[in-house]
Formats: C-alpha cells, structure tokens, sequence
C-alpha cells in the first residue's frame, strides 16, 4: 500500500480511523514494538485494539464522560498510547505533559485543564498527582502502570492499569458493542487533543486541535512526502511535542507504519540504530548532536580511517552543494560519490541509524547550514519543517530536490501563507486549532478571519520558499549600519566540536566580537593527548594553547563570510552557559539580554584596548555549593 | 543484544532470533566458504601430507575443546584431559576387538560407531569421577587433582593391567578392516581427514548449542563468581560435574577417532606433555571462545610443522637438530606461549575480534 487512500470526511475522527485499521490489518500487522530485556517486543494491530478497547471501557466504567479530559506522563511507551487512544475512543480529550515539567506547571495544566483522569507512568509520576490532588479538585482518579515502588500505595484515588483493563472487560461481558457504538457518536469537529504550549514569557495556554486537524494535518504533509506501512518509526520524543504527535498518531495511524518504541530514553541512540527508521523527525539539537559525535571519533579514529573519511566527504560535499545549487551533478563525480559511498557513506549512515532514511525532518529551531550540509554530504535527506501547535505541527516543509538550508520551504496542500505589512507570518489550513482552552483574548489575537497569526517574523523569497526569522530579532547591524545575524555565526561556530556554546555580539558597536565555550570533554581529551595540565574548566579554558585551538575554529569559520561578519576579537568564557544560571531557556536558546547584563565586564573588555579582563564573581553548583572565581580572562585579537 | 554485530535496521522480536546462528548475509557466506573449505577444498586439492595436517589440526581441537569447556568457560583449570581422550581411545578399541559382535554389526560397520558412542559416555564418567573434587576444592588444588586423574589413568591404570588385555604386551594394533563406518572403511589420509571433519562439526555444533542453553549460563555464572552464582540459584556442584561429563565424553570421542588415525594403541600416545598441550592450545588461542580452541590448534599443530620443514635442510649440517626435534619441538611451545602471554594474552580470538571490529567500526575507531 503506498501514499494515502484514506478519505478525510468531516465524520471521520482518529478512533474511527483506528478501529478500522485494526480491522484491516488485525493479527497479520506489527501496530508497535517496544524494547525490553534486550529484544523488539511487537504488539499486533489485535494487541493495540485489545489494550485499547478495555482500557477505554474501563475508564468509562470509572466514569469517563464525552468531552472530560485526560492528562497523560510519561517516557515513550506503547502504554502512553494505549491510554491515549483509550481517552479518544471513550470521546475524551487528551492532554499531555512534558516529562520534566516542574511541579507547579503539572498543577497549573492539570487545574487549567480540567482533567479527571491522570494517567501516569509509575511511581514518580503518581508522586507528582498524589502532591496537587488537594489542589485539583476535579481530578477523580489516577491510572498508573509500572508496579515498580508502588506496593505501599493504597489511595483511593489510584488504580492501575491492569485494574482499569479488567473493569473494561467485565463492562464489555456486560454490553457487547459499547466500545463501537462509542466511537460512531465521534464528529470530525469534536475536540481530541488539547495541547499546552510552553510559555516561557506568560503561563501555558492550551490550543484545542479537533480529530478533523490532526487527519489533514497528516493527510496533507503525507501527499507531499508519502510513507508506506512496511515503514519503521521511532518513537522517543516526548508525546507532548506536537511533532511526535504527528508522527506516531497524524500520519502513523493513516499509513499504519510500525512505532517502535527504545527501551531507555538513554538508549533512544542505540535502539534507533537497532531499528533503523525510514522516516524521523527531531528537533536541531539532536542532528547537531550527531553531527559532533561524528566530527569526536573523526578526531580519534586512524590515519588511513581519517584519510578515507576526508576523502568521501569531500566528495559528498561536493555533490551536495551542486545539488543545492539545482545544478546538473557531472558523471565522474556521480561515480566517485559513489565509490565514497561504498567506502565509507554507507557504513557511516548505518552507525547513525540512517541507513533506510527516507525523510529526515528537523523542526522547532534554526539549524546551522554547516550542519545541513553535513547530512546531505551524507546523502541523508533532512528537511526543514516550520509550524506550530496551534496548526496541528506543520505547515510548511522543504520540497524532495529543492532543499535550501536557509529556508523552510514552500505550504503543504491545502495551506495559505501570507505575511503581514510588518513581517509576521499567517497561515490558514484546514489544521488550524479552535481556539485556546478557557482564554478567550488569546484566541482573537491569535485566530483572526481563520488565519493564524504565529507571532514570527519572515518573508517569502524568490523561489517562493518561506523565510523565518527568530521571534526574539534576528538580525542586528553594525554601528555604520551594515547588518549581520549573529544566530548564523553562532550555528557556524558550533559546528566545530571543540566549541560548545557562542554568543556572538555586535549590536550597534564598531565590529563583532564572540564570547566562546569549550567543549570539556573533546578539549579536555585534546589537551590530555598534547600532556597539558589542567584542574578545572576555567583554568583549561585560558590555556595559551587552547586559546590558539579556538582561535583557529573562529578563523575557520570566519574564512567564508563577508567582510563586516568576521568575528575580530573573542573571549573564552571561564564557565558553560547554563539553563540553571538562566542564561539559556529549557531549551537552550541564548538569552541575550541576560548574559550581556550578567558578562557586561567582558563586553566592555572585548571593545576596549586591553589584553585580559580581570572576573571575580560567584558560581552557584547545582548542589548548592558557592564558588568565587578570581581569574584573568584573555581578550584575543583576530586579524582579518 | 545479539552477540553478533548487525547492520542498522536488522532487529529482533523473539529471543530465538536473537540467539540465532547465521544472522547476517555476511555471515551466512562466510560459514558457506568455511565448510567448502573444510569439506571439499582441503580434501581434495592437498596432499596427503597437507590433509594428515589437517586432520592432527582437527585432533587438538576436539581436544582443545574440551579443555575450552572447563577453563574458558566453567573456570575449571584441568591438567589432566589426556587422561579421559586416552579413556575414549582404549574404550574404542576393546570394544572394536574384544566384543563378539553379530554379524550383521560387522557387515553394516556399526561396530566402529557404537563404540564411538561408548566411548563419549566411559570417558565421560570418568570424567566426572575425578570432577568430584571440583565441589570442595578449587584453583590450584583442583589442577592437582585433575593432575591426579592422568597419573592414575594413564600412567596406571591403562598401563599396568588395561594394556595386558589379549596379552599382546604394551600396544594394540587394530587389524585392516576393523574402522569400519557404514559401507565405508576408513584407511587412507583423505577418509580419516573426513571422519574428523565431520566429528569436529559435530562437536562444535553440541558445544555451542549448549553455550547458548541454561547449562552454558551456568558454566560462564560459575567462572565469573561461583559465590554469586550459587546465590542466584545455580547448582554449582550439578553444573561443574556436567562440564566434567560434557568435556570427558568429547574427551571420549577424540580418543575413538584417534584410533582410526593411527590403527594402534598405546599408553604413550597419551602423555601429561599433552594435557598441558591442550592448555597451551587454548592460551594461545584465547580462552573461553570456540574459535580459540580452533585458532590455537591451526596455530600449534601447523607452525609446528613449518618448524620442522625448516629444521630439515639445516639437519644436513646438524644431524642433531632432527634427531632431537622433539625436545625443539617442546622449546617452540614454551616459547609461544610466554610470547602470547606477553603479547597477546586474550589469544589469537581476541585479535580476531578486533580484526572483524575495526571493519565494523569503519570509518572510525569506536
């Protein structure tokens, strides 16, 4: 079966939907395979329905009406879905939480939302419920799953899993059908998920998406890039990123691919590779991760493996940027990309877990071109998709054959995009959310004549490819005017393994100067091969030697950008920017304004004629230790 | 995990897969080539004196098996394995002579492979009889009991009273005609070259099979650490005396095809010299892999050879050093195993691996 058969009907509804996959693929078809003790566990089509249908009845037996909602916690595990889908089926609207989120935020999301029903992994999670039930006063029961650490609980408000299955089952004996005729009441309009948006600057406001978003949603990125159900999915992003939702439930339940599910979260790497995925989808971070893992053994391997690396990637490259140029690849590259590929693409794509990608996605934040470059130097497909919550995931995406990295691409069906007289960007699809839950003025600024205003700013390029700026302002100029973004420079500066974080300031001053991070543990392990002593990161931070390391990075880099964006003078930094310190967000995008209040000693050094900049200030440990660093940091000059 | 490194995208969903032989294509073609080897290529395109070789190759191993068995992997250090193949072989013979078989045994040659069987089961008891100590002592005290095995089998035993039997002094010799397998007599190079290559399958198919069973669990939980394993649950007793069983009865069955190679018998085929042979085998060939057993044996028995086609021409100059070969011979081991021990002391599998690793690893070193 290829592509998308399935018609899209305003009737139509995700459980709908489910029940007739299961019945078409039944006992025959692996729905999901979760790893545990060391093999792929698959559920068929007649397992999920199974779990499911009692799981479901047995939250209607407990009380679940039409409309109630249903909060979900927890790491990536077939269960997660089961009990998702089971909220659905039983007309329930499913809410879910990040992993990590801090305690007043479940509370703020479980109170905000109304939620009766918290399903919770295990005893962690049921922790985190039984410490704001007192709060919460609609939330009726708890449904956990992992019996682990759970033998002295007895509240009434707990039930497990299990339990909840074996009600279902009696209420099944009792009512044969109740399941099914459930699920014919669903309307393609009825709410299915309500999905909280973080906040970093106001509280969370939840986005209500109806059954009828997320098919089209699915429906329509699948017609710009069709899957097949032999595919492999990976799941192991949080459930509660809008984009592991359109994958394992939008477009996963349309085409029916099997979900794989690892067995840690830390071993999401190794099980990806096990699997090896046709189809992923993960934000810049986790391709940038990849990419230093590459670039570390590339430090450490052979000489002859070093000699063969180099040689291969440069061709890939070569044939990657002709590509990108839509210029026609000559035939003795074509051979020569693909003896490289023979040599070394091939076995390097299969330790990334690359070797069956089809579609690689990469959405949520900018990502370097250095980074691109690198994966379609691999011949590994990645594409950049822009969207939001609030338009069930995705909007728009790079063409197969007309990727630009500085871009995210042109609207999938069905979808509008227009700009705004000052820049912000709108859109409008038959994926755009209802409005948000109990926030009536959110939801008129943001829904306006059923185009959604994102709050980003970009503009639309030649080639008709959508541009993207950052929502805090991306570019800045010089003080004689001549603009530069400091984002890019920073992608670039990453893109070295040895530099970890880059902060590149510029803003109204005379030239553009960085602030520099170092990797600890690929410069440590430099330094340890080069027998230089050190006990810390600060002290290893302000060695000559490693200093003339970065030094080369920056120059590096510098050696292909235009004149007014060379950095001329950088600062290594005694310590990582750190979330914790509030220097980054969660998830780990510069906070600018704060760290050029926080460094102002070492920004007024960088444009002042002075050699070092004397720090004395106190470092906080995660523990709650306090240490005073006294240390000279050393300005370097760059010449250009 | 699977013990074999697969490609990206090959995955398991059931323990028997998990645990299969043969995984990959690569694999797959790579066993195919062996056994061409070993069953057409040696065979018929060597000489005989090549296939001779090959065969002594295949008579360590079924040896070094064994020894792999109980120090690689049961963690019991044994010096006395000789005495258990030399078991096996006067099993054989006796039988083979002394037992009015009815005709139709004769006739069908089963005579030859019933004793063979016998052979694995006396071998292995008696085996195990002298594994009874392994329950109460261990390390130092259990090779001198295993020691003990040799001297009073061997050395006693066989020699004073089983040699006696049929009074034809010290030796046996077992008359043409006698190694009889089915319709085939077994009496040249190529046909005793076979026998092995078939047993040698055999035996590395049982002993791997049983690795990967509740029994080699067992063996591996008790070399690591016999206290922890005992507290798991494990019989230790139980499982150290069937990995005395198991490696006498292969024991057993190297000493039947012994006999078919040499078409006589005598104590002095069976020296201590080469249980600790075997020992060294298995040291140079990493211990506690099947593939050392096997590596280690190709290593000794042909580099033994090649030491001794180079001593040939310079024995026209020295006459000694062909006349005192053996006590070259015993130099050359003692040397390669303080050689291997310093550099290499995972053995000749361990440079395996890693040769199949930085293939696997490529482009990089880990």
């Amino acid at each position: 079966m290829s592509g998308v058969n399935m018609e899209i009907s305003k009737d139509l509804t995700i459980p709908k939907l489910f029940l007739s996959q299961c019945r078409k693929y039944g006992d025959g078809k692996v729905a999901m395979r979760e790893k545990e003790f060391g093999i792929w566990r698959p559920y068929t089509w007649k397992d999920y329905y199974e779990n499911v249908k009692y799981l479901s009845l047995g939250m209607m037996e407990l009380g679940l009406e039409p409309g109630d909602k249903v909060s979900m916690i927890g790491d990536n595990r077939p269960e997660g879905l089961w009990a998702e889908m089971a909220a659905l089926c039983a007309g329930g609207v499913a809410v879910w939480l990040f992993q990590d989120c801090m305690m007043d935020e479940v509370k703020y999301i479980i109170d905000h939302s109304d939620t009766k029903f918290f399903v919770g992994e295990g005893q962690e999670e049921v922790d985190k419920a039984l410490s704001i039930k007192d709060e919460c006063p609609k939330l009726a029961k708890v449904i956990w799953d992992d019996p682990k650490g759970m033998r002295n609980y007895h509240q009434d408000l707990l039930v497990s899993m299990k339990e909840v299955q074996r009600i279902g089952k009696e209420l099944d004996e009792r009512e044969p059908g109740l399941f099914e005729k459930t699920i014919e009441n669903g309307h393609g309009d009825d709410i299915c998920l309500l999905f909280y948006t973080s906040g970093t600057t106001s509280l969370p406001k939840g986005a209500l998406l109806s059954h009828w978003n997320m098919l089209t949603m699915g429906r329509n990125l699948m017609s710009v890039d069709p899957c097949y159900d032999t595919d492999d999915f990976v799941s192991y992003l949080p459930f509660a990123w809008i984009g592991e939702q359109m994958m394992s439930i939008s477009c996963g339940l349309q085409i029916g691919y099997t979900l794989n599910f690892p067995e840690e979260p830390e071993t999401a790497q190794e099980n990806i590779r096990e699997i090896g995925p046709h189809v992923m989808f993960a934000p810049p971070r986790l391709y940038e991760g990849l990419t230093r893992q590459v670039q570390v053994k590339y430090i450490d391997a052979t000489w002859i493996k070093r000699k063969i690396y180099e040689t291969g990637t440069r061709i890939g490259y070569k044939v990657a940027n002709l590509k990108f140029e839509k210029q026609a690849v000559p035939f003795y590259l074509t051979i020569l990309n693909w003896i490289g590929y023979a040599l070394m693409q091939k076995k390097l794509k299969d330790h990334l877990g690359m070797s069956r990608i089809r579609h690689a996605y990469t959405g949520g934040a900018a990502m370097g071109p250095d980074h691109f470059r690198f994966f379609h130097a691999l011949g590994v497909n990645l594409k950049q998709i822009y969207g939001q919550t609030e338009i069930a995931g995705i909007s728009v995406v790079h063409r197969d054959g007309d990727v630009k990295f500085d871009t995210v691409g042109t609207p999938i069906p069905e979808t509008e995009v227009d700009i705004t007289e000052d820049g912000e960007i709108l859109s409008k699809s038959p994926s755009v959310f209802l409005g948000y839950y109990k926030n009536e003025e959110a939801t008129r600024e943001t829904l306006v004549d059923g185009w959604l205003h994102s709050g980003d700013k970009g503009f639309i390029d030649e080639d008709g490819h959508l541009v993207v700026f950052d929502r805090s302002k991306d570019v800045m100029t010089l003080s004689d005017g001549r603009p530069f973004s400091p984002q890019y420079l920073e992608t670039r500066l990453k893109f070295s393994p040895y530099i970890s974080e880059a902060w590149v300031i510029g803003h109204e001053r005379d030239y553009i100067a960085a602030v520099m991070c170092i990797d600890y543990s690929v410069v440590g392990k430099w330094a340890d091969e080069k027998k230089l002593n050190y006990t810390s990161y600060h002290e290893l931070s302000q060695k000559d030697q490693v200093c003339d390391l970065v030094q080369a990075q920056i120059e590096e880099a510098n050696k292909d950008l235009p004149d007014p964006a060379k950095i001329r003078k950088f600062v290594n930094l005694y310590k990582v920017f750190d979330a914790d310190d509030e220097e980054l967000t969660r998830t780990s995008k510069l906070r600018r304004a704060f760290v050029e209040k926080r460094y102002e000693d070492i920004v007024n050094a960088l444009y002042a004629d002075t050699d070092t900049v004397h720090m004395d200030t106190t470092i906080t440990y995660e523990d709650g230790r306090e240490q005073r660093i006294k240390t000279d940091l050393q300005v370097r000059r760059i010449d250009v | 995990m699977s013990h074999v490194w697969l490609p990206c995208g090959d995955y398991h969903q059931t323990y028997e897969e998990d645990q299969g032989w043969w995984q990959t294509t690569f694999i797959k073609t790579k066993m195919v080539l062996l056994l061409l080897v070993v069953f057409v290529g040696i065979p018929q395109f060597l000489d005989d004196y090549w296939i001779s070789v090959g065969t002594m190759v295949g008579y360590t191993a079924m040896g070094a098996l064994g020894v792999q068995l109980l120090i690689g992997y049961a963690g019991l250090i044994t010096l006395g394995h000789a005495a258990f193949i030399a078991v096996g072989a006067y099993t054989s013979t006796l039988m083979v002579l002394q037992v009015p078989w009815p005709q139709f045994m004769i006739d069908w040659g089963l005579a030859y492979p019933v004793s063979i069987l016998a052979a694995a089961v006396t071998a292995g008891i008696w085996s195990v009889l002298f594994g009874l100590p392994s329950a109460k002592v261990k390390g130092f005290y259990l090779i001198l009991t295993t020691m003990a095995a040799q001297f009073i089998t061997v050395d006693f035993i066989l020699t004073q009273y089983v040699s006696q039997i049929g009074g034809r002094g010290q030796a046996f010799s077992l008359p043409p005609g006698t190694i009889k397998i089915g319709p085939w007599i077994i009496d040249t190079e190529t046909e005793v070259y076979y026998t092995m290559a078939v047993l040698i399958t055999l035996m590395v198919i049982v002993l791997a099979n049983l690795l990967r069973s509740k029994a080699g669990r067992a063996w591996v939980a008790i070399r690591d650490n016999d206290i922890a394993a005992e507290a798991l649950g494990i019989n230790i007793v139980w499982y150290k005396l069937l990995a005395f069983f198991v490696a006498g009865a292969m024991a057993g069955v190297a000493g039947a095809f012994w006999v078919s190679n040499t078409a006589a018998l005598s104590p002095e085929h069976f020296p201590w010299f080469w249980s600790l042979w075997l020992v060294g085998v298995i040291l140079i060939g990493g211990v506690g892999s099947i593939h050392g057993a096997v590596f280690g044996s190709i290593f000794m028995v042909v580099v033994m050879e090649l030491l001794q086609m180079a001593v040939i021409p310079l024995s026209i100059y020295y006459p000694k050093l062909l006349m005192d070969f053996a006590f070259i011979k015993d130099m050359a081991f003692g040397l390669a195993i303080c050689a291997f021990l310093i550099y290499e002391p995972n053995g000749l599998a361990y440079r395996w691996w890693q040769i199949k690793n930085y293939f696997n690893l490529w482009p990089f070193s880990y």
